[in-house]
Protein backbone atom coordinates (compact mmCIF):
# COMPACT_ATOMS: atom_id res chain seq x y z
CA UNK A 1 0.00 0.00 0.00
CA UNK A 2 3.04 2.36 0.67
CA UNK A 3 4.31 1.71 -2.53
CA UNK A 4 1.61 2.31 -4.17
CA UNK A 5 1.55 5.59 -2.36
CA UNK A 6 4.63 6.63 -3.34
CA UNK A 7 4.66 6.11 -6.40
CA UNK A 8 1.41 8.21 -7.64
CA UNK A 9 3.05 10.30 -5.11
CA UNK A 10 6.22 10.36 -7.49
CA UNK A 11 4.05 10.47 -10.96
CA UNK A 12 2.36 13.70 -9.56
CA UNK A 13 5.77 15.02 -8.92
CA UNK A 14 6.81 14.86 -12.45
CA UNK A 15 3.86 16.79 -13.13
CA UNK A 16 5.08 19.69 -11.60
CA UNK A 17 4.27 23.68 -12.07
CA UNK A 18 3.46 22.62 -15.59
CA UNK A 19 -0.19 22.70 -15.00
CA UNK A 20 -0.37 26.02 -12.93
CA UNK A 21 -1.56 28.97 -14.44
CA UNK A 22 1.44 31.12 -14.37
CA UNK A 23 4.62 32.39 -16.75
CA UNK A 24 7.77 30.93 -14.77
CA UNK A 25 9.93 33.08 -15.61
CA UNK A 26 9.45 36.95 -17.25
CA UNK A 27 10.23 36.20 -20.80
CA UNK A 28 12.36 38.68 -22.66
CA UNK A 29 10.57 38.96 -25.90
CA UNK A 30 6.63 37.55 -25.98
CA UNK A 31 5.44 35.83 -28.92
CA UNK A 32 3.34 37.13 -31.49
CA UNK A 33 1.08 33.65 -30.89
CA UNK A 34 0.59 34.21 -27.21
CA UNK A 35 -0.28 38.03 -27.71
CA UNK A 36 -3.09 36.62 -29.81
CA UNK A 37 -4.22 34.30 -27.05
CA UNK A 38 -4.31 36.99 -24.36
CA UNK A 39 -5.65 39.39 -27.13
CA UNK A 40 -8.91 36.38 -26.65
CA UNK A 41 -10.12 37.80 -23.84
CA UNK A 42 -11.11 40.74 -26.03
CA UNK A 43 -13.14 38.66 -28.65
CA UNK A 44 -15.28 37.63 -25.23
CA UNK A 45 -16.32 41.68 -24.82
CA UNK A 46 -17.03 42.36 -28.02
CA UNK A 47 -19.07 39.28 -27.56
CA UNK A 48 -20.86 40.34 -24.63
CA UNK A 49 -21.66 44.41 -26.18
CA UNK A 50 -23.15 43.08 -29.54
CA UNK A 51 -25.31 40.81 -27.16
CA UNK A 52 -26.00 43.45 -24.79
CA UNK A 53 -26.48 46.22 -27.67
CA UNK A 54 -27.31 44.12 -30.24
CA UNK A 55 -28.86 41.02 -29.78
CA UNK A 56 -30.86 41.35 -26.57
CA UNK A 57 -32.07 44.86 -27.36
CA UNK A 58 -33.61 43.49 -30.59
CA UNK A 59 -35.07 40.28 -28.20
CA UNK A 60 -36.00 42.30 -25.34
CA UNK A 61 -38.26 44.44 -27.75
CA UNK A 62 -39.56 42.25 -30.32
CA UNK A 63 -40.05 38.83 -29.50
CA UNK A 64 -40.17 39.43 -25.64
CA UNK A 65 -42.03 43.15 -25.60
CA UNK A 66 -40.98 44.57 -23.04
CA UNK A 67 -41.23 48.64 -22.93
CA UNK A 68 -38.17 50.03 -25.28
CA UNK A 69 -37.95 52.90 -22.60
CA UNK A 70 -37.53 49.94 -19.84
CA UNK A 71 -34.95 48.24 -22.26
CA UNK A 72 -32.86 51.16 -23.05
CA UNK A 73 -32.43 51.68 -19.42
CA UNK A 74 -31.24 47.92 -18.61
CA UNK A 75 -28.92 48.52 -21.68
CA UNK A 76 -27.66 51.62 -20.08
CA UNK A 77 -26.70 49.78 -16.89
CA UNK A 78 -23.47 48.85 -17.25
CA UNK A 79 -22.43 52.31 -18.21
CA UNK A 80 -22.88 52.97 -14.29
CA UNK A 81 -19.33 51.08 -14.02
CA UNK A 82 -17.34 52.68 -16.86
CA UNK A 83 -16.06 55.33 -14.68
CA UNK A 84 -14.75 53.34 -11.96
CA UNK A 85 -12.26 51.51 -14.63
CA UNK A 86 -9.44 53.92 -13.31
CA UNK A 87 -10.31 52.72 -9.69
CA UNK A 88 -10.39 48.65 -10.86
CA UNK A 89 -7.27 50.10 -12.69
CA UNK A 90 -5.60 51.83 -9.30
CA UNK A 91 -6.50 48.05 -7.62
CA UNK A 92 -5.00 45.94 -10.01
CA UNK A 93 -1.42 48.17 -9.74
CA UNK A 94 -1.11 48.28 -6.24
CA UNK A 95 -2.79 44.65 -5.70
CA UNK A 96 -0.89 42.28 -2.94
CA UNK A 97 -0.52 38.87 -3.86
CA UNK A 98 1.59 35.68 -2.82
CA UNK A 99 2.48 35.12 -6.54
CA UNK A 100 2.74 38.53 -7.35
CA UNK A 101 -0.02 38.67 -9.07
CA UNK A 102 -1.55 41.82 -9.95
CA UNK A 103 -3.48 41.15 -13.32
CA UNK A 104 -4.60 37.84 -13.07
CA UNK A 105 -6.83 38.11 -9.93
CA UNK A 106 -8.64 40.83 -11.31
CA UNK A 107 -9.31 39.40 -14.83
CA UNK A 108 -10.29 36.16 -13.10
CA UNK A 109 -13.08 37.66 -11.04
CA UNK A 110 -14.20 40.37 -13.76
CA UNK A 111 -14.77 37.07 -16.08
CA UNK A 112 -16.70 35.49 -13.34
CA UNK A 113 -18.89 38.51 -12.81
CA UNK A 114 -19.73 38.11 -16.65
CA UNK A 115 -20.12 34.70 -16.49
CA UNK A 116 -22.35 34.66 -14.06
CA UNK A 117 -24.59 37.96 -15.26
CA UNK A 118 -25.22 35.86 -18.58
CA UNK A 119 -25.84 33.00 -16.23
CA UNK A 120 -28.82 34.32 -15.20
CA UNK A 121 -29.61 36.60 -18.01
CA UNK A 122 -32.10 34.36 -19.99
CA UNK A 123 -34.39 33.47 -16.92
CA UNK A 124 -34.43 37.08 -15.82
CA UNK A 125 -35.19 37.88 -19.32
CA UNK A 126 -37.87 35.51 -19.05
CA UNK A 127 -38.95 36.70 -15.74
CA UNK A 128 -38.64 40.13 -16.60
CA UNK A 129 -41.16 39.84 -19.77
CA UNK A 130 -44.31 37.68 -17.61
CA UNK A 131 -43.34 33.99 -19.74
CA UNK A 132 -45.67 31.49 -18.50
CA UNK A 133 -46.34 31.60 -14.44
CA UNK A 134 -43.67 34.49 -14.12
CA UNK A 135 -47.03 37.11 -15.25
CA UNK A 136 -48.42 36.06 -11.51
CA UNK A 137 -44.90 36.95 -9.75
CA UNK A 138 -44.55 40.35 -8.12
CA UNK A 139 -42.87 42.99 -11.07
CA UNK A 140 -40.06 43.66 -9.10
CA UNK A 141 -38.56 40.33 -8.91
CA UNK A 142 -37.62 40.67 -12.91
CA UNK A 143 -36.95 44.26 -12.99
CA UNK A 144 -34.47 43.54 -10.03
CA UNK A 145 -32.50 40.18 -11.91
CA UNK A 146 -32.65 41.69 -15.03
CA UNK A 147 -30.88 44.93 -13.81
CA UNK A 148 -28.44 42.72 -11.58
CA UNK A 149 -27.72 40.75 -14.32
CA UNK A 150 -26.41 43.75 -16.76
CA UNK A 151 -24.40 44.95 -13.90
CA UNK A 152 -22.78 41.98 -13.32
CA UNK A 153 -22.02 41.59 -16.99
CA UNK A 154 -21.23 45.54 -17.06
CA UNK A 155 -19.17 45.57 -14.31
CA UNK A 156 -17.07 42.30 -16.20
CA UNK A 157 -16.54 43.69 -19.03
CA UNK A 158 -14.94 46.81 -17.70
CA UNK A 159 -12.64 44.72 -15.30
CA UNK A 160 -11.81 42.25 -17.94
CA UNK A 161 -10.90 44.79 -20.42
CA UNK A 162 -8.71 47.34 -18.22
CA UNK A 163 -6.41 45.12 -16.55
CA UNK A 164 -6.15 42.88 -19.81
CA UNK A 165 -5.10 45.90 -21.90
CA UNK A 166 -2.89 46.83 -18.46
CA UNK A 167 -1.71 42.84 -18.95
CA UNK A 168 -0.82 43.16 -22.42
CA UNK A 169 1.46 46.29 -21.65
CA UNK A 170 3.10 44.74 -19.03
CA UNK A 171 4.03 41.95 -21.09
CA UNK A 172 5.44 44.06 -24.38
CA UNK A 173 7.93 46.53 -24.46
CA UNK A 174 7.17 50.49 -25.84
CA UNK A 175 7.92 49.56 -29.77
CA UNK A 176 6.08 46.68 -29.58
CA UNK A 177 3.16 48.13 -28.28
CA UNK A 178 1.69 49.64 -31.47
CA UNK A 179 0.91 46.11 -32.64
CA UNK A 180 -0.42 44.93 -29.36
CA UNK A 181 -2.62 47.98 -29.66
CA UNK A 182 -4.22 46.36 -33.67
CA UNK A 183 -4.40 43.38 -31.82
CA UNK A 184 -6.54 44.11 -29.52
CA UNK A 185 -8.45 46.67 -31.54
CA UNK A 186 -8.86 43.85 -34.49
CA UNK A 187 -9.91 40.77 -31.95
CA UNK A 188 -12.42 43.25 -30.73
CA UNK A 189 -13.92 44.09 -34.01
CA UNK A 190 -14.10 40.85 -35.35
CA UNK A 191 -15.22 39.47 -31.69
CA UNK A 192 -18.14 42.20 -32.08
CA UNK A 193 -19.05 41.27 -35.53
CA UNK A 194 -18.44 37.10 -35.39
CA UNK A 195 -20.73 37.04 -32.43
CA UNK A 196 -23.53 39.21 -34.25
CA UNK A 197 -23.35 37.05 -37.22
CA UNK A 198 -23.38 33.54 -35.23
CA UNK A 199 -26.01 34.77 -32.43
CA UNK A 200 -28.44 36.21 -35.30
CA UNK A 201 -28.23 32.88 -36.97
CA UNK A 202 -28.76 30.45 -33.99
CA UNK A 203 -31.63 32.87 -32.64
CA UNK A 204 -33.93 32.34 -35.65
CA UNK A 205 -36.22 30.96 -35.22
CA UNK A 206 -36.59 32.27 -31.56
CA UNK A 207 -37.98 29.96 -28.86
CA UNK A 208 -37.33 30.71 -24.76
CA UNK A 209 -35.14 27.78 -24.57
CA UNK A 210 -33.07 28.81 -27.70
CA UNK A 211 -32.74 32.16 -25.99
CA UNK A 212 -31.40 30.57 -22.76
CA UNK A 213 -29.20 28.35 -24.75
CA UNK A 214 -27.40 30.78 -26.86
CA UNK A 215 -26.94 33.16 -23.64
CA UNK A 216 -25.60 30.62 -21.48
CA UNK A 217 -23.41 29.39 -24.12
CA UNK A 218 -22.09 32.86 -24.49
CA UNK A 219 -20.99 32.84 -20.84
CA UNK A 220 -19.52 29.05 -21.11
CA UNK A 221 -17.62 30.67 -23.81
CA UNK A 222 -16.57 33.71 -21.95
CA UNK A 223 -15.13 31.69 -19.10
CA UNK A 224 -13.35 29.17 -21.62
CA UNK A 225 -11.96 31.88 -23.92
CA UNK A 226 -10.29 34.07 -21.15
CA UNK A 227 -9.13 30.95 -19.12
CA UNK A 228 -6.86 30.40 -22.34
CA UNK A 229 -5.96 33.93 -23.01
CA UNK A 230 -4.99 33.81 -19.27
CA UNK A 231 -2.94 31.02 -19.27
CA UNK A 232 0.62 31.44 -18.09
CA UNK A 233 0.26 34.92 -19.26
CA UNK A 234 1.61 37.26 -16.27
CA UNK A 235 5.10 36.08 -14.46
CA UNK A 236 5.12 34.86 -11.16
CA UNK A 237 7.04 37.43 -9.18
CA UNK A 238 8.44 36.70 -5.72
CA UNK A 239 10.46 40.01 -5.28
CA UNK A 240 7.09 41.85 -5.38
CA UNK A 241 4.98 39.84 -3.88
CA UNK A 242 8.11 39.98 -0.98
CA UNK A 243 8.24 43.28 -1.71
CA UNK A 244 5.39 44.69 0.76
CA UNK A 245 5.30 48.22 1.13
CA UNK A 246 2.54 51.19 2.16
CA UNK A 247 1.02 51.86 -1.60
CA UNK A 248 -0.36 55.11 -2.40
CA UNK A 249 -3.89 55.88 -1.67
CA UNK A 250 -5.92 56.29 -5.02
CA UNK A 251 -6.42 60.06 -4.48
CA UNK A 252 -2.40 60.47 -4.36
CA UNK A 253 -2.20 58.29 -7.48
CA UNK A 254 -3.94 60.10 -9.48
CA UNK A 255 -2.79 63.15 -8.45
CA UNK A 256 0.77 61.61 -9.41
CA UNK A 257 -0.86 60.38 -12.88
CA UNK A 258 -2.24 63.52 -13.70
CA UNK A 259 0.95 65.25 -13.28
CA UNK A 260 2.18 62.78 -15.83
CA UNK A 261 2.64 64.95 -19.62
CA UNK A 262 -0.22 65.88 -21.14
CA UNK A 263 -2.36 63.04 -19.24
CA UNK A 264 -5.66 65.51 -18.71
CA UNK A 265 -5.13 67.16 -21.99
CA UNK A 266 -5.07 63.14 -23.84
CA UNK A 267 -7.83 62.35 -22.02
CA UNK A 268 -10.41 65.29 -22.95
CA UNK A 269 -9.15 64.96 -26.57
CA UNK A 270 -10.07 60.94 -26.15
CA UNK A 271 -13.55 61.90 -24.64
CA UNK A 272 -14.52 64.42 -27.25
CA UNK A 273 -13.18 62.34 -30.42
CA UNK A 274 -14.89 59.39 -28.72
CA UNK A 275 -18.07 61.34 -28.93
CA UNK A 276 -17.79 62.87 -32.27
CA UNK A 277 -17.47 59.09 -33.99
CA UNK A 278 -19.20 57.42 -31.47
CA UNK A 279 -22.96 58.87 -32.32
CA UNK A 280 -22.76 57.82 -35.71
CA UNK A 281 -23.15 54.21 -34.74
CA UNK A 282 -26.84 54.01 -34.26
CA UNK A 283 -28.08 56.34 -37.23
CA UNK A 284 -26.45 55.57 -40.02
CA UNK A 285 -28.14 52.74 -40.77
CA UNK A 286 -31.79 54.40 -40.37
CA UNK A 287 -30.08 57.48 -42.66
CA UNK A 288 -29.20 55.16 -44.84
CA UNK A 289 -32.90 53.65 -45.03
CA UNK A 290 -35.20 56.26 -44.68
CA UNK A 291 -33.57 59.19 -46.25
CA UNK A 292 -31.15 57.33 -49.05
CA UNK A 293 -34.11 54.47 -49.67
CA UNK A 294 -31.09 51.95 -49.16
CA UNK A 295 -32.21 48.54 -48.90
CA UNK A 296 -32.12 46.20 -45.51
CA UNK A 297 -29.54 44.09 -47.06
CA UNK A 298 -27.71 47.39 -48.24
CA UNK A 299 -28.01 48.88 -45.65
CA UNK A 300 -26.49 46.06 -43.19
CA UNK A 301 -23.75 46.10 -45.76
CA UNK A 302 -23.19 49.79 -44.41
CA UNK A 303 -22.07 48.80 -41.16
CA UNK A 304 -19.28 46.33 -43.16
CA UNK A 305 -18.30 49.43 -44.95
CA UNK A 306 -17.79 51.26 -41.70
CA UNK A 307 -15.97 48.23 -40.06
CA UNK A 308 -13.51 47.91 -42.98
CA UNK A 309 -12.61 51.54 -42.97
CA UNK A 310 -12.22 50.80 -39.32
CA UNK A 311 -10.01 47.54 -39.52
CA UNK A 312 -7.86 49.85 -42.51
CA UNK A 313 -7.53 52.72 -39.54
CA UNK A 314 -6.05 50.21 -37.18
CA UNK A 315 -3.64 48.46 -39.75
CA UNK A 316 -2.48 51.67 -41.74
CA UNK A 317 -2.14 52.90 -37.56
CA UNK A 318 -0.25 49.82 -36.57
CA UNK A 319 2.54 50.34 -39.56
CA UNK A 320 3.07 53.92 -39.15
CA UNK A 321 3.56 54.03 -35.74
CA UNK A 322 5.63 51.17 -35.70
CA UNK A 323 7.78 53.26 -37.81
CA UNK A 324 7.97 55.73 -35.21
CA UNK A 325 5.85 58.06 -35.87
CA UNK A 326 4.27 59.17 -32.85
CA UNK A 327 0.55 57.97 -31.43
CA UNK A 328 -0.55 61.82 -30.59
CA UNK A 329 0.09 62.74 -34.34
CA UNK A 330 -1.95 59.21 -35.59
CA UNK A 331 -5.11 60.50 -33.87
CA UNK A 332 -4.14 63.77 -35.39
CA UNK A 333 -5.13 62.39 -38.99
CA UNK A 334 -7.76 60.48 -37.59
CA UNK A 335 -9.74 63.43 -36.31
CA UNK A 336 -9.20 65.76 -39.90
CA UNK A 337 -10.31 62.58 -42.01
CA UNK A 338 -13.24 62.52 -39.78
CA UNK A 339 -14.21 66.12 -40.77
CA UNK A 340 -14.70 65.51 -44.37
CA UNK A 341 -16.86 62.39 -43.95
CA UNK A 342 -19.06 63.68 -41.96
CA UNK A 343 -19.52 66.16 -44.23
CA UNK A 344 -19.98 63.80 -47.06
CA UNK A 345 -22.53 62.29 -44.81
CA UNK A 346 -24.48 65.51 -44.28
CA UNK A 347 -24.12 66.11 -47.99
CA UNK A 348 -25.05 62.85 -49.49
CA UNK A 349 -28.76 63.31 -47.71
CA UNK A 350 -30.36 66.60 -49.56
CA UNK A 351 -27.95 65.81 -52.59
CA UNK A 352 -29.51 61.59 -52.52
CA UNK A 353 -26.39 60.15 -53.68
CA UNK A 354 -25.23 57.11 -52.35
CA UNK A 355 -22.17 56.57 -53.39
CA UNK A 356 -21.08 60.31 -51.38
CA UNK A 357 -22.33 58.48 -48.29
CA UNK A 358 -20.95 55.35 -48.79
CA UNK A 359 -17.68 56.97 -49.06
CA UNK A 360 -18.50 59.46 -45.67
CA UNK A 361 -19.19 55.79 -44.21
CA UNK A 362 -15.62 54.12 -45.08
CA UNK A 363 -14.02 57.55 -44.36
CA UNK A 364 -15.40 57.75 -40.69
CA UNK A 365 -14.33 54.00 -39.85
CA UNK A 366 -10.84 54.78 -41.28
CA UNK A 367 -10.69 58.07 -38.95
CA UNK A 368 -12.22 56.35 -36.24
CA UNK A 369 -9.93 53.42 -36.14
CA UNK A 370 -6.63 55.51 -36.85
CA UNK A 371 -8.17 57.82 -33.83
CA UNK A 372 -8.75 54.89 -31.85
CA UNK A 373 -5.44 53.23 -32.48
CA UNK A 374 -3.33 56.60 -31.63
CA UNK A 375 -4.71 57.67 -28.53
CA UNK A 376 -4.62 53.83 -27.06
CA UNK A 377 -1.13 53.65 -28.00
CA UNK A 378 -0.25 57.36 -26.47
CA UNK A 379 -2.09 56.23 -23.12
CA UNK A 380 -0.20 53.02 -22.96
CA UNK A 381 3.45 54.99 -23.75
CA UNK A 382 2.70 58.00 -21.54
CA UNK A 383 1.76 55.44 -18.72
CA UNK A 384 4.83 55.14 -16.08
CA UNK A 385 5.41 50.94 -15.64
CA UNK A 386 3.78 51.15 -12.07
CA UNK A 387 0.72 53.11 -13.11
CA UNK A 388 -0.28 51.02 -15.94
CA UNK A 389 -3.62 50.00 -14.63
CA UNK A 390 -4.86 53.27 -14.00
CA UNK A 391 -3.60 54.95 -16.88
CA UNK A 392 -5.60 52.41 -18.99
CA UNK A 393 -8.58 52.53 -16.40
CA UNK A 394 -8.15 56.26 -17.24
CA UNK A 395 -8.58 55.92 -20.67
CA UNK A 396 -11.60 52.77 -20.39
CA UNK A 397 -13.60 55.62 -18.03
CA UNK A 398 -13.33 58.28 -20.60
CA UNK A 399 -13.65 56.05 -23.64
CA UNK A 400 -16.50 53.65 -22.39
CA UNK A 401 -18.29 56.90 -21.46
CA UNK A 402 -18.17 58.87 -23.98
CA UNK A 403 -18.78 56.06 -26.23
CA UNK A 404 -21.87 55.31 -24.18
CA UNK A 405 -23.20 58.84 -24.38
CA UNK A 406 -22.59 59.60 -27.45
CA UNK A 407 -24.07 55.95 -29.18
CA UNK A 408 -27.71 57.31 -26.35
CA UNK A 409 -27.46 61.01 -27.05
CA UNK A 410 -27.45 60.16 -31.04
CA UNK A 411 -30.72 58.28 -30.54
CA UNK A 412 -32.15 60.60 -28.99
CA UNK A 413 -31.55 63.61 -30.52
CA UNK A 414 -32.83 61.93 -33.39
CA UNK A 415 -36.30 60.75 -31.79
CA UNK A 416 -37.03 63.82 -30.02
CA UNK A 417 -36.35 65.51 -33.58
CA UNK A 418 -38.57 62.98 -35.47
CA UNK A 419 -41.22 62.79 -33.18
CA UNK A 420 -42.18 66.77 -33.15
CA UNK A 421 -45.49 67.35 -34.47
CA UNK A 422 -43.68 69.49 -37.18
CA UNK A 423 -41.80 66.09 -38.38
CA UNK A 424 -44.09 65.12 -41.21
CA UNK A 425 -43.77 68.39 -42.98
CA UNK A 426 -39.99 68.42 -42.79
CA UNK A 427 -37.34 66.88 -45.23
CA UNK A 428 -36.27 63.21 -44.27
CA UNK A 429 -32.64 63.69 -43.34
CA UNK A 430 -33.93 66.53 -40.75
CA UNK A 431 -33.94 64.34 -37.94
CA UNK A 432 -30.29 62.99 -38.74
CA UNK A 433 -28.45 66.30 -40.26
CA UNK A 434 -28.10 67.82 -36.53
CA UNK A 435 -26.83 64.24 -35.26
CA UNK A 436 -23.95 64.29 -37.79
CA UNK A 437 -23.72 68.20 -37.49
CA UNK A 438 -23.08 67.32 -33.79
CA UNK A 439 -20.36 65.17 -34.51
CA UNK A 440 -18.37 67.24 -36.41
CA UNK A 441 -18.66 69.22 -33.67
CA UNK A 442 -17.32 67.47 -31.61
CA UNK A 443 -14.34 66.25 -34.18
CA UNK A 444 -13.57 69.65 -34.67
CA UNK A 445 -13.43 70.58 -31.19
CA UNK A 446 -10.68 67.44 -30.85
CA UNK A 447 -8.78 69.35 -33.25
CA UNK A 448 -8.80 72.47 -31.22
CA UNK A 449 -7.72 70.62 -28.19
CA UNK A 450 -4.72 68.45 -30.00
CA UNK A 451 -3.69 72.02 -31.47
CA UNK A 452 -3.31 73.71 -28.08
CA UNK A 453 -1.43 70.39 -27.09
CA UNK A 454 0.67 70.79 -29.82
CA UNK A 455 1.77 74.29 -29.16
CA UNK A 456 2.05 73.18 -25.74
CA UNK A 457 4.42 69.71 -26.22
CA UNK A 458 5.63 69.84 -29.65
CA UNK A 459 7.41 66.78 -28.68
CA UNK A 460 4.73 64.79 -28.54
CA UNK A 461 3.64 65.27 -32.20
CA UNK A 462 7.84 63.72 -32.94
CA UNK A 463 8.40 61.12 -34.66
CA UNK A 464 10.68 58.99 -32.99
CA UNK A 465 13.41 57.05 -34.91
CA UNK A 466 14.42 53.40 -33.70
CA UNK A 467 18.03 53.68 -34.44
CA UNK A 468 18.88 50.97 -32.23
CA UNK A 469 16.45 48.32 -30.78
CA UNK A 470 16.01 49.30 -27.29
CA UNK A 471 15.45 46.58 -24.74
CA UNK A 472 12.68 46.41 -22.95
CA UNK A 473 11.55 49.06 -20.22
CA UNK A 474 12.61 48.24 -17.02
CA UNK A 475 10.35 46.12 -14.77
CA UNK A 476 9.31 48.61 -11.95
CA UNK A 477 10.51 47.05 -8.41
CA UNK A 478 9.00 49.98 -6.30
CA UNK A 479 6.29 51.77 -6.95
CA UNK A 480 7.95 55.37 -7.48
CA UNK A 481 10.28 54.87 -9.83
CA UNK A 482 13.81 56.76 -8.50
CA UNK A 483 13.40 59.41 -11.35
CA UNK A 484 9.78 59.37 -12.24
CA UNK A 485 9.13 60.16 -15.69
CA UNK A 486 6.41 63.17 -14.84
CA UNK A 487 8.93 64.69 -12.39
CA UNK A 488 11.72 65.28 -14.51
CA UNK A 489 12.38 68.87 -15.59
CA UNK A 490 11.13 69.28 -18.86
CA UNK A 491 14.01 70.51 -21.05
CA UNK A 492 16.43 68.59 -19.47
CA UNK A 493 15.09 65.04 -20.58
CA UNK A 494 17.80 62.39 -21.12
CA UNK A 495 18.02 61.73 -24.43
CA UNK A 496 18.31 57.89 -24.79
CA UNK A 497 15.22 57.88 -22.86
CA UNK A 498 13.27 57.39 -26.33
CA UNK A 499 9.92 56.72 -24.35
CA UNK A 500 9.54 60.54 -23.89
CA UNK A 501 10.36 61.45 -27.26
CA UNK A 502 8.12 58.80 -28.55
CA UNK A 503 5.27 60.36 -26.60
CA UNK B 1 10.54 14.79 -1.49
CA UNK B 2 10.73 18.79 -0.25
CA UNK B 3 12.39 18.96 2.52
CA UNK B 4 11.67 22.72 2.85
CA UNK B 5 8.88 22.73 5.70
CA UNK B 6 7.66 26.41 3.79
CA UNK B 7 7.36 24.35 -0.06
CA UNK B 8 4.51 22.89 -1.26
CA UNK B 9 5.44 19.81 -3.23
CA UNK B 10 4.96 18.86 -5.95
CA UNK B 11 5.00 22.44 -7.26
CA UNK B 12 7.38 24.10 -5.40
CA UNK B 13 5.17 27.06 -4.33
CA UNK B 14 5.51 28.34 -0.65
CA UNK B 15 2.67 27.50 1.59
CA UNK B 16 1.24 31.24 0.92
CA UNK B 17 1.63 31.21 -2.70
CA UNK B 18 -0.47 27.75 -2.88
CA UNK B 19 -3.18 28.75 -0.44
CA UNK B 20 -3.74 31.93 -2.97
CA UNK B 21 -3.99 29.54 -5.95
CA UNK B 22 -6.42 27.53 -3.93
CA UNK B 23 -8.67 30.32 -2.87
CA UNK B 24 -9.38 31.50 -6.08
CA UNK B 25 -10.74 28.17 -6.56
CA UNK B 26 -12.95 28.41 -3.47
CA UNK B 27 -14.34 31.79 -4.55
CA UNK B 28 -14.74 30.64 -7.68
CA UNK B 29 -17.00 28.08 -6.26
CA UNK B 30 -18.67 30.47 -4.12
CA UNK B 31 -19.67 32.26 -6.95
CA UNK B 32 -20.83 29.58 -8.97
CA UNK B 33 -23.00 28.15 -6.24
CA UNK B 34 -24.40 31.75 -6.11
CA UNK B 35 -25.45 32.21 -9.32
CA UNK B 36 -26.87 28.70 -9.61
CA UNK B 37 -28.72 29.34 -6.61
CA UNK B 38 -30.04 32.99 -8.33
CA UNK B 39 -30.74 30.68 -11.80
CA UNK B 40 -32.97 28.06 -10.02
CA UNK B 41 -34.70 30.49 -7.98
CA UNK B 42 -36.05 32.54 -11.35
CA UNK B 43 -36.66 29.51 -13.00
CA UNK B 44 -38.83 28.67 -10.41
CA UNK B 45 -40.34 31.67 -10.63
CA UNK B 46 -41.30 31.61 -14.16
CA UNK B 47 -41.93 27.45 -14.75
CA UNK B 48 -42.25 25.90 -10.90
CA UNK B 49 -41.65 22.58 -10.74
CA UNK B 50 -42.24 20.05 -7.74
CA UNK B 51 -45.86 21.18 -7.25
Amino acid sequence: MASLRDSALRKIQTIGPRFLPFADVATEAVPLSRLLRLSLFQVTVGMALVLLVGTLNRVMIVELGVPATLVGVMIALPLVFAPFRALIGYKSDTHRSALGWRRVPYIWRGTMLQFGGFAVMPFALLVLSGYDQAADAPIWIGHSAAALAFLLVGAGIHTVQTVGLALATDLVGVEEQPKVVGLMYVMLLLGMIGAALIFGWLLEPYTPGRLIQVVQGAAVITVALNLIALWKQEPRDRARAANVQTQPEFRDAWRLFVQGRSAVGLLVVIALGTMGFGMADVVLEPYGGQVLNMAVGATTRLTAVLAAGGLLGFAIASRVLLNGVAPVQVAWWGTLIGLPAFALIIAAGPLEVVTLFVIGTGLAGLGAGLFGHGTLTATMRAAPRAQVGLALGAWGAVQATAAGIAVGLGGVIRDVIAALPAAPSMRPEAPYTPVFALELAFLIATVAVLVALRHREAGLFQTTHYHQRQGRPERPTAYIDPQPRERRPTGEEPHDDSRLTAL
Amino acid sequence: MSNDPDKVWPTGLTLKEAEEVHSYLIDGTRVFGAIALLAHVLVAVSTPWLG
